[in-house]
């Protein structure tokens, strides 16, 4: 009797043991996603986080069908972003009660077996989840796995699975739309002060985003990395911003410029470079901006740098800037032309202009005024 | 029927992956440090080694070094499982043999998928 009772108590602590260490399996593999997503995602735009998702999701669970969908806050609706397998891709879902909303509503995965909807006519799906991405502030969208290559259906645990990854990828995204905003209010600001200069004078007109695109071009030949070109590209925007304060008589001026507006307009580069002095982690850009108008020779201002002793990012301006001078109509003379162009920036290569540089412009020259 | 030995000093490590491929049906052998660990592996003869890098004793990395010069065991494919997630960790262990390198926290679901690539899934 008593060796009955034992054994029976056994069985049961060993079915215990088995569900305790099934269960311990499984935070152990949500821990394990929540790692990989969280160092995955870090960083991504919202595209390369769907697409990422997309394949995670898909050889995770090993299904044929996936889709992740992303709220729109304007149209009040979740369209799908990417989708693999039997799920269309231009499906959306208006507020209302249909899967993805519902699901949104109850903030749970929910499961759908031999799912046939209008949806997909004559694709239908023989089981889905689908399992809602919401963030810390708002809702982010859904991701839906349908068919498992096995056939099998979706247990709790592929549920308890996918909550994990949408927790994670909802953060993931909200933080991504939240820099994607900031990085739009950044641009826009800078752009305005672009306008803000290049307003005061109709000949300045576009010349910053032309010596912007000059510029980028001629960086990505060189072949430098992607930081230096997303920086390089406000220095560009923002290289003349010190003739902001420079008198509209001398910016409009047809004739020659006195010897006194000479040095009023030779100022700008310092004055820039004072307007945008309080942007401490944009160093790089400040001294972009500071000394875009030294020559290589040592005879240019503020400081009267030589060489490699210009920073690398005025280098680049001042030659996109002159190629933009020569190219465009001023008050005082009309564009120059290509060539001609040409012929003066190889005359200035190694006296005014980083000779490398020009080197640089003449190869992709063809293509910039296109 | 097809054997995985699983050397690990993590109690909670040895319980999950030997759950998890025990229900896969694989037979399961469960070390919890390197002692003997050559003459365990020689009488054994697992089709798979599951091992951590950072064992007490003899360290899951010298073992391997010791199994890829041996004729008997040259041939068993090792994992390496370990928390040391430097690409140059990496890369050492793959030049002393190791077929799969796993940090950790890794994905049973994963590494059973791995297995199966492997060595195959059990009859």
């Amino acid at each position: 009797m008593f060796v009955k009772t034992s054994n029976k108590k056994l069985k049961q602590i060993q079915k215990d043991l088995n569900l305790t260490v099934k269960e311990l399996s499984d935070i152990y593999e949500e821990i394990s996603i929540l790692y990989h997503l969280s160092q995955t995602l870090t960083g991504l735009t919202i595209d390369q986080i769907c697409n990422t998702l997309l394949e995670e999701v898909q050889v995770m669970f090993d299904v044929k069908t996936a889709a992740i969908l992303l709220f729109d806050e304007n149209k009040r609706e979740i369209y799908t972003a990417v989708s693999n397998g039997k799920w269309p891709r231009s499906q959306v879902f208006k507020q209302g009660n249909n899967i993805i909303w519902n699901a949104i509503e109850k903030n749970k995965p929910q499961v759908f077996y031999n799912f046939q909807s209008s949806l997909f006519k004559t694709r239908d799906i023989n089981s889905i989840l689908v399992c809602p991405l919401i963030g810390k502030k708002k809702v982010a969208g859904a991701i839906v796995t349908g068919e498992k290559t096995s056939g099998e259906e979706f247990f709790s645990s592929d549920t308890k699975l996918l909550m994990a990854i949408a927790s994670q990828a909802a953060l993931s995204i909200e933080n991504a739309f939240l820099y994607q905003e900031m990085e739009a209010f950044f641009f826009g600001t800078v752009m305005a002060f672009v306008k803000a200069t290049e307003s005061r004078s109709k000949w300045t007109s576009g010349h910053s985003e032309r010596v912007t695109r000059y510029s980028l071009a001629i960086a990505k030949k060189m072949g430098m990395d992607k930081n230096f070109i997303e920086r390089l590209k406000i220095c560009g925007l923002l290289h003349d911003i010190g003739k902001i304060a420079t008198p509209i008589e001398i910016l409009d001026k047809k004739g020659k410029l006195s010897k006194d507006e000479l040095i009023e307009i030779r100022q700008h580069p310092l004055t820039g470079s004072m307007i945008l002095s309080d942007l401490k982690p944009f160093r790089d850009i400040v001294l972009g901006i500071k000394h875009h108008h030294e020559k290589w020779n040592g005879k240019g201002v503020p400081h009267k740098l030589k060489k490699q002793g210009i920073p690398i990012m005025a280098r680049v301006i001042a030659v996109a800037d002159a190629f933009d001078a020569m190219t465009s109509d001023r008050p005082y003379r009309k564009s120059i032309g290509l060539d001609a162009c040409i012929k003066e920036l190889t005359l200035y290569a190694g006296k005014q202009f980083d000779p490398q540089i020009v080197k640089v412009l003449i190869k992709i020259k063809d293509t910039l005024l296109t | 029927m097809m054997k995985v030995l699983v050397v690990d000093d993590e109690p909670f490590i040895l319980m999950i992956v030997e759950d998890k491929l025990k229900k896969a049906g694989y037979k399961m052998l469960t070390r919890r440090s390197s002692d003997g660990m050559m003459k365990y592996i020689k009488t054994n003869m697992p089709d798979l080694i599951i091992m951590d890098w950072m064992l007490p004793g003899v360290s899951g990395l010298d073992i391997c070094k010791k199994l890829s010069k041996d004729t008997k065991t040259c041939s068993i494919p090792i994992f390496m499982l370990t928390a040391k997630g430097q690409e140059s960790d990496e890369k050492l262990c793959i030049k002393c043999g190791v077929k799969q390198y796993i940090t950790k926290p890794f994905s049973p679901r994963e590494l059973l998928k791995l297995v199966e690539a492997t060595i195959g899934k059990p009859e």
